[in-house]
C-alpha cells in the first residue's frame, strides 16, 4: 500500500463487566480523555466508572419543547382568532385550552426531533467510517465480549505504556489499530 | 448556582401563599364590606354565608377533607407495594417495608371513617334531600343509605385483608427466607390490582364526588389516584431520605432516592394530563350536567385556588423537576415535597369545601386540627408498627440486587478503590 498506517487506537479486550468496569475506573483515574467502552449491553453505573458527565441533550429537548408548544398556540390564535375568525360551539375565537392537546403534541413532536437532531449533533453523527470496525475481534462487542478504546490522539497516549496500563487491568487481548 | 436556585424556589413557594393568602383575605373582606354596606344584603349573605353553617358541619367537612388528604396517602402506599410485585421490581425493596406498614394504615383509616358514618347525613345533601330531584332519582341504585354503608364497609374490609396479607408474607419471609412468599406476594398483587382499581374508584365517587350526586366524571378515581400517588412518593421521598440515615442506611442508595425522585416527576405530569383531560371534556361539551361542578369552582376565590392548583400542582413542580439532577438535590426536593402536600390538600379541600362555602376558600379551626389528630394518629400507629418489625425485607431475593445495582456512589470513593494504580 501506498499510505503509510498511523496507529489510530489500542482496543483491549475484557471478559466480564466486573473487570471492564475496573478498567474504566483505572483508565480514567489515570487521566485519558479520548477513549471509550464498549459493551453488548448497558452496565449499571459504568457512567460514573468512566466520568462522564450528564448528556446537554436535554438542553436540545427542552428548545425544542419549548418551539413546539409557542407554534401550536401561536399558530391556533393565527387561525382561529386572527385570520379566519369562526364562532365554533358558542366557544371564546381563542382559549388556550382547545388549542393545549395540539399545541402539546406539537411540543412533544419538537422535543424529540430536538433530542434527535442534538444527539446527532452531539456524537458527530452521522459517521460513515470508524478504523476500529477493522478489529474482526471488535465484532464480539455486540456479543459477549468488553472493550476499552483508547485513542491515539489522546495527549497521555503512549503505545507501550498505554498496553502495559490494559495489561495490567487484565485484558488477555491487546490490539493495536491503525489508519 | 444551587443555592440561588433554591433561593428562586423559595421566593416562588412564599409568593403563590401570599397569593393564596391574601385571596381568602380579600374574599372576607368583600363579604365584610357587602354586610356593612347594605343591611338588607347583609341578611341575605349571613342567611347564605359563613355563619350560617353550623359548628357541626364545619367539623365534619372539615375532617372528611383531612380524611381524604391521607386516605391518598395509604393508597398510594398501596399501589406502590402492588406495582413493585407486579412487576418484579428490584430497586424498591428497601423501600417496601415502610410502604406495606403504610398501606397497613388502612385499617386504621376504616376506624377513623367512623365520624364521617356517624356525621353523613351532615355531609352529604342527597342523604337528606326530599324530595328526591330527578338525579337522585335515577341514581337510587347508588345513592341510598345501606347502600353507602355497606359500599363503605366492604371497602375497608377488602382494604384490611389485602394490607395484611401483603404486609404478612412479606415479614414472614424475613424468618424463613422462602422465595415462595414472592410468589404469593405476586398472586396477591394481581388481584389486588382490580380491587385497588374498583374500591378506590368507589371510594372517591361514594366519599367526595357524591357531595354533588348530579356530577358525571368517569375520571373521577384516576383523578384521585394520580394526585394520591402524587403525594405519597413526595411522602416516601421524605422518608427514604430519613430511614436511609437511620434504620436503612447501607441499603438506601442514589438509585433509590433518584428513582423515586423520577416518579414523583412523571405523577406530576400524568395528573395534569387526568386534570386537564376531566376539564377540557367537560368545557368542550358544556353540557350543563357536568359544567355546574367547575361553574362553582370558578366563583369567588375559588378561581384563584383553581389557578394555584393549576400552576402550583403541575407547572412549578413540572418545571422544578425537569433536570435530571434535581432529583437528587436535597435542598430543592425538600421544598417541593412539602409543597406537594400542600397542594394535594388544597386539592382535596377544592373538591370537598365548595359545597359548603360557594363563596370562596375558607379555613376554619377545624382543619388544622383534623389534620392534626389524624396525621398524629396514623404517625403513631405507623412508628410502633415500623419499629416491631425488620426496617427492610432482610430476606427478600431481590435485596442484592437493589443493593449492588447502584451507581457509582461518587468518584471519591472510586479513588479508593483504583488506588492500587
Amino acid at each position: 500500500m501506498a499510505e503509510t498506517l498511523k496507529p489510530y487506537a489500542l482496543l483491549a479486550e475484557f471478559e466480564t463487566p466486573a473487570d471492564v468496569m475496573q478498567a474504566a475506573r483505572a483508565v480514567r483515574i489515570a487521566g485519558f480523555r479520548r477513549w471509550d467502552v464498549h459493551t453488548p449491553f448497558p452496565i449499571h453505573g459504568m457512567d460514573g466508572a468512566m466520568g462522564i458527565k450528564n448528556s446537554k441533550v436535554g438542553y436540545f429537548s427542552f428548545v425544542g419543547g419549548v418551539t413546539g408548544l409557542t407554534i401550536g398556540m401561536s399558530m391556533i390564535w393565527f387561525m382561529n382568532k386572527y385570520d379566519y375568525p369562526i364562532i365554533v360551539g358558542g366557544k371564546p375565537l381563542f382559549s388556550p385550552l382547545f388549542a393545549f392537546p395540539v399545541s402539546y403534541e406539537l411540543t412533544i413532536l419538537l422535543a424529540s426531533f430536538g433530542t434527535l437532531l442534538g444527539m446527532c449533533f452531539l456524537n458527530r453523527l452521522p459517521k460513515l467510517y470508524n478504523p476500529i470496525f477493522k478489529s474482526e475481534r471488535f465484532a464480539r462487542a455486540s456479543d459477549d465480549r468488553f472493550f476499552v478504546v483508547i485513542e491515539a490522539s489522546d495527549p497521555k497516549f503512549s503505545a507501550v505504556e498505554t498496553r502495559k496500563l490494559l495489561e495490567n487491568l487484565g485484558s488477555k487481548n491487546i490490539e493495536l489499530v491503525e489508519d | 448556582m444551587l443555592s440561588k436556585l433554591f433561593q428562586i424556589k423559595t421566593w416562588l413557594l412564599a409568593a403563590a401563599l401570599v397569593w393564596l393568602i391574601h385571596s381568602v383575605v380579600t374574599v372576607e373582606a368583600a363579604d365584610a364590606v357587602a354586610k356593612a354596606a347594605t343591611p338588607t344584603h347583609a341578611a341575605a349573605a349571613d342567611h347564605a354565608g359563613d355563619a350560617a353553617v353550623p359548628q357541626i358541619k364545619q367539623f365534619a367537612y372539615s375532617y372528611l377533607t383531612a380524611f381524604m388528604f391521607y386516605l391518598s396517602i395509604c393508597l398510594g402506599a398501596l399501589v406502590l407495594v402492588l406495582l413493585h410485585h407486579l412487576f418484579d421490581a428490584g430497586w424498591s425493596v428497601p423501600i417496601r417495608r415502610f410502604l406495606e406498614h403504610i398501606a397497613f394504615l388502612l385499617p386504621v383509616m376504616g376506624l377513623l371513617f367512623l365520624p364521617i358514618a356517624f356525621l353523613a347525613t351532615e355531609i352529604y345533601p342527597w342523604m337528606t334531600m326530599n324530595p328526591p330531584d330527578h338525579s337522585l332519582t335515577t341514581k337510587r341504585v347508588l345513592f341510598n343509605q345501606p347502600t353507602f354503608y355497606v359500599v363503605a364497609f366492604v371497602i375497608f374490609l377488602l382494604w384490611t385483608w389485602l394490607t395484611w396479607n401483603l404486609r404478612r408474607w412479606s415479614i414472614k419471609q424475613d424468618q424463613t427466607g422462602d422465595p415462595k412468599c414472592t410468589i404469593i406476594l405476586r398472586r396477591y398483587a394481581a388481584g389486588g390490582i382490580w380491587i385497588f382499581a374498583l374500591t378506590l374508584t368507589f371510594a372517591a365517587i361514594y366519599w367526595m364526588k357524591s357531595l354533588q350526586h348530579q356530577f358525571f366524571s368517569t375520571m373521577y378515581g384516576v383523578y384521585y389516584f394520580a394526585g394520591s400517588t402524587w403525594t405519597t412518593l413526595a411522602t416516601c421521598y421524605l422518608i427514604t431520605i430519613a430511614l436511609s440515615r437511620g434504620p436503612l442506611k447501607g441499603v438506601i442508595f442514589k438509585r433509590q432516592i433518584y428513582d423515586i425522585g423520577v416518579l414523583l416527576f412523571a405523577f406530576t405530569v400524568f395528573y395534569a394530563y387526568i386534570h386537564f383531560s376531566q376539564y377540557f371534556l367537560i368545557w368542550n361539551a358544556a353540557i350543563p350536567e357536568e359544567t355546574f361542578w367547575y361553574v362553582l369552582r370558578e366563583k369567588g376565590s375559588w378561581w384563584d385556588v383553581g389557578m394555584v392548583i393549576l400552576f402550583g400542582h403541575f407547572v412549578i413542580p413540572f418545571v422544578a423537576l425537569l433536570r435530571i439532577d434535581v432529583k437528587l438535590n436535597l435542598s430543592i426536593m425538600f421544598p417541593i415535597c412539602v409543597w406537594v402536600w400542600l397542594m394535594h390538600y388544597l386539592d382535596v379541600t377544592f373538591n370537598i369545601m365548595p359545597v359548603l362555602y360557594p363563596q370562596g376558600l375558607h379555613l376554619t379551626i377545624w382543619d388544622p386540627i383534623c389534620l392534626v389528630v389524624i396525621g398524629s394518629i396514623l404517625y403513631w400507629v405507623f412508628k410502633k408498627s415500623f419499629a416491631a418489625h425488620a426496617p427492610y425485607p432482610i430476606r427478600d431475593p431481590r435485596l442484592k440486587e437493589a443493593i449492588t445495582w447502584h451507581e457509582e456512589p461518587d468518584a471519591d470513593s472510586v479513588t479508593t478503590q483504583g488506588g492500587a494504580h
